[in-house]
């Protein structure tokens, strides 16, 4: 077991994988002897050499794109985007290529890749360094979708992702790339995909979130507590596929429950778990579902913080559906 | 067959009309008042004590972000001097501060812009070192490279379709050849013979990446050709350089001669950004190299060589430019940050009703 950060898990993972499978290589801008810009593939280039660990030239559609074609001809690559932000040039690639190689082909090709995008707002970067795109890729059948919180769900998910023989999109919170540290497993560790972790076990209320929202989330929960409410806290992991059974069986037992999400909220991931909640257990509800999501509006730079679903926003809606 | 415009013939090595030691070498009359050499000069300086004050105010905790533009200033220079400011429309990106103050943006509103206070026209809505001026037709600048040039290609075809006589100018980075957007727009300009001129400050790194890993072409230039466009290489250190060749692809665009495609070789002297250490990636004897001929230098020799600029004008210079500054950072602070409520201004015409919603529940 080691301490460490989200970034640094990332590390050690794609160095796990890439000692493990001569098939994986990493590709993308700057990757290379800079490391990538948050420094994920730091001392990688120096491992693996540059075929391995491939600086492209400064295009999403050539990055995504030869991914398709390197997983397809037998490699298992894992791609950087540098922000989750610049995926558009790429999103042609991933949204008819990648996503639908094996449809297309009645299974004949596929894609067995990641696609990582350091996404998220809170570090004061305006809208083209801080959108949450995830829903362009879960309303993408043939893409899976992970956004973890933490750096030891980091290595479990990123190690699942690589070895899958889907195309993979691994969201990662850049704001909590180097927040906290904690124990990571040094050897092999695999979380399967579509899995919930219960951050926090309570019965007055249910929070759900993922990614970098499930930071704000457990300190909301940390300030219920202290006003005695206990809230039972999910964090989803993955989006697609995501955790129903755990959802269900959580919301059916406490009645109440509360949908965070730092995405704007129209047709946002979180709406497509209150509209299952809806259809499968409306009689077991004590309040409608709330959410708490990122505004409708681009990205901004000056109120940076005020976007994000904060704790208090997060709060209020808790007493809403306490008090309904 | 190649294409040309009519003052240069495609160059085999980087056009240069003044040499390092400050001397006009060029074939042709320099045909400039003194009055805008000396204004030109003013701007080079400006836009490094400006670049000097920006990166200050990153490292005291007063922005998020800075692009240093020292490097470049020659070629932000010579670009708006070629151009008809306020007239003819500019599609920059986000390592363009010296050429929006050429052009006229207010320096208050730079720093505006910077601070994200309300003296940025553009509310304060993006990262610093994204400027844009509706009044000067300043196309305010967005982050994802080479996304502003089919935009530019657009305009240039209304401008043809309008019979406006305006031109349009756009800049990028040499890493920016490689994304999808650029060929989109050169070929679709190609066709159309839209009046653009495309601007590459080829400044031989995107972030990490050396050029050679970026292209496989020989210069930046020679992909003008596969589009049926001019293409020139310019020593973009050479202020003056910069202006002949761009004013001559200008008028070339604006006669109605189509698009054209200029490269300004540049290097700058900082690293990528406030967020980048570039001494993993470039040698710092390269760095060093090229400032060597900086073209702040070669131009203050150029005009002291014809007896306009001595010491002690330079002294005046950046005394009263550094005043000038601090009096536009001072006026940008004293706007006030930008309010809570603006973010759910303007994301579309008038806000909508989902939006006043949102707006109640800060
Ligand atoms: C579509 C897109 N992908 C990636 C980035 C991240 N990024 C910002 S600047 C940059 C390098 C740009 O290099 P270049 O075009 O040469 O301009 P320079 O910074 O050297 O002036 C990259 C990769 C981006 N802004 N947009
Ligand atoms: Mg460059």
């Amino acid at each position: 077991m080691a301490q460490l950060n989200f970034v640094q898990a990332i590390t050690h993972t794609l160095d796990f994988e890439m000692a493990r499978d001569p098939r994986v290589v990493l590709l993308g801008e700057d990757v290379g002897k800079r490391g990538g810009v948050f420094l994920a593939s730091q001392g990688l280039f120096d491992r693996y050499g540059p075929d391995r660990v491939i600086d492209t030239p400064l295009s999403e559609a050539a990055i995504v794109g030869a991914a398709v074609g390197m997983a397809a001809h037998g490699l298992r690559p894992v791609a950087e985007v540098q922000f989750s932000d610049y995926i558009y040039p790429g999103f042609d690639q991933l949204v008819s290529q990648a996503a639908k190689l094996r449809y297309r082909s009645g299974g004949q090709f596929f894609a067995p890749m990641v696609v990582r995008l350091p996404a998220g707002g809170g570090v004061k970067g305006g809208h083209h360094h801080s959108q949450n795109p995830e829903t362009h890729f879960v309303h993408t059948p043939g893409l899976k979708v992970v956004y973890p919180s933490s750096p030891a769900d980091a290595k479990g998910l990123l190690t699942t992702a690589i070895r899958d023989d889907d195309p993979v999109v691994f969201m990662e919170p850049k704001r909590l790339y180097r927040a906290f540290k904690e124990e990571v497993p040094d050897g092999e560790y695999a979380v399967p995909l579509g899995q919930a972790r219960v951050r926090l076990e309570g019965d007055d209320v249910v929070l759900i979130s993922y990614g970098g929202s499930v930071a704000e989330t457990l300190m909301a929960a940390g300030a219920l507590s202290e006003q005695g409410v206990s809230a039972h806290v999910l964090d989803l992991r993955s989006l697609l596929p995501w955790d129903k059974g755990a959802v269900l069986e959580a919301v059916a037992r406490v009645g109440r429950v509360v949908l965070v999400s730092e995405a704007p909220k129209t047709a946002g991931f979180v709406s497509e778990i209150a509209a299952t909640i809806s259809e499968e257990i409306l009689d077991t509800l004590l309040a409608p579902p709330a959410r708490v999501t990122g505004f409708d509006t681009p990205y901004p730079y000056a109120q940076d913080r005020a976007y994000l679903p904060g704790v208090n926003r997060i709060l209020r809606a808790v007493q809403g559906v306490l008090n309904y | 067959m190649i294409q040309e415009t009519h003052l240069f013939k495609p160059f085999d090595k980087p056009l240069s009309l003044v040499t390092d030691a400050g001397v006009w070498n060029a074939p042709f009359e320099l045909d400039l008042p003194d009055e805008t050499l000396l204004n030109m000069y003013r701007d080079l300086v400006l836009s490094r004590l400006l670049d000097e004050q920006l990166g200050k105010l990153q490292r005291l905790g007063k922005t998020s972000f800075v692009a240093p533009n020292a490097g470049h200033e020659g070629a932000h220079v010579g670009v708006a001097y070629a151009l008809r400011a306020g007239f003819d429309w500019l599609f920059p990106y986000y390592r363009d501060h010296g050429l929006v103050l050429a052009l006229g943006v207010p320096l208050r509103e730079v720093f505006g812009q910077t601070l994200a206070t309300r003296a940025d026209p553009n509310k304060g809505r993006q990262m610093p070192a994204h400027p844009g001026s509706g009044a000067l037709n300043v196309f305010t600048a967005a982050s994802p490279i080479a996304s502003h040039l089919p935009p530019a290609v657009g305009a240039a075809l209304s401008m043809k379709l309008r019979g406006t006589g305006q031109v349009a100018v756009a800049t990028f980075g040499e890493g920016a050849t490689s994304e999808g957007d650029f060929h989109a727009a050169m070929n679709f300009a190609g066709v159309q013979g839209a009046p653009i001129v495309f601007v590459c400050e080829n400044n031989g790194y995107a972030i990490s990446v050396a050029l050679r890993k970026q292209s496989g072409s020989e210069t930046i230039a020679a992909k003008a050709y596969a589009y049926g466009m001019p293409g020139y290489t310019v020593d973009g250190m050479d202020a003056l350089a910069c202006y002949y060749v761009m004013q001559d692809a200008v008028a070339h665009a604006r006669e109605g001669r189509g698009p054209v495609l200029v490269e300004l070789l540049v290097y700058r002297y900082g690293a990528h950004s406030s967020a980048d250490d570039d001494s993993a990636y470039r040698p710092r004897e390269e760095v060093a190299a090229w400032r060597r001929r900086d073209p702040l230098g070669r131009f203050r020799r150029f005009l002291e060589a014809r007896g306009l600029w001595e010491e002690v004008q330079e002294r005046g210079l950046r005394d009263e430019l550094g005043r000038t500054l601090s009096a536009a950072l001072a006026e940008a602070e004293a706007a006030g940050s930008v309010p809570t409520e603006w973010l759910f201004d303007d994301v579309y015409a008038e806000v909508p009703d989902t939006l006043l919603e949102q707006r109640e529940s800060l």
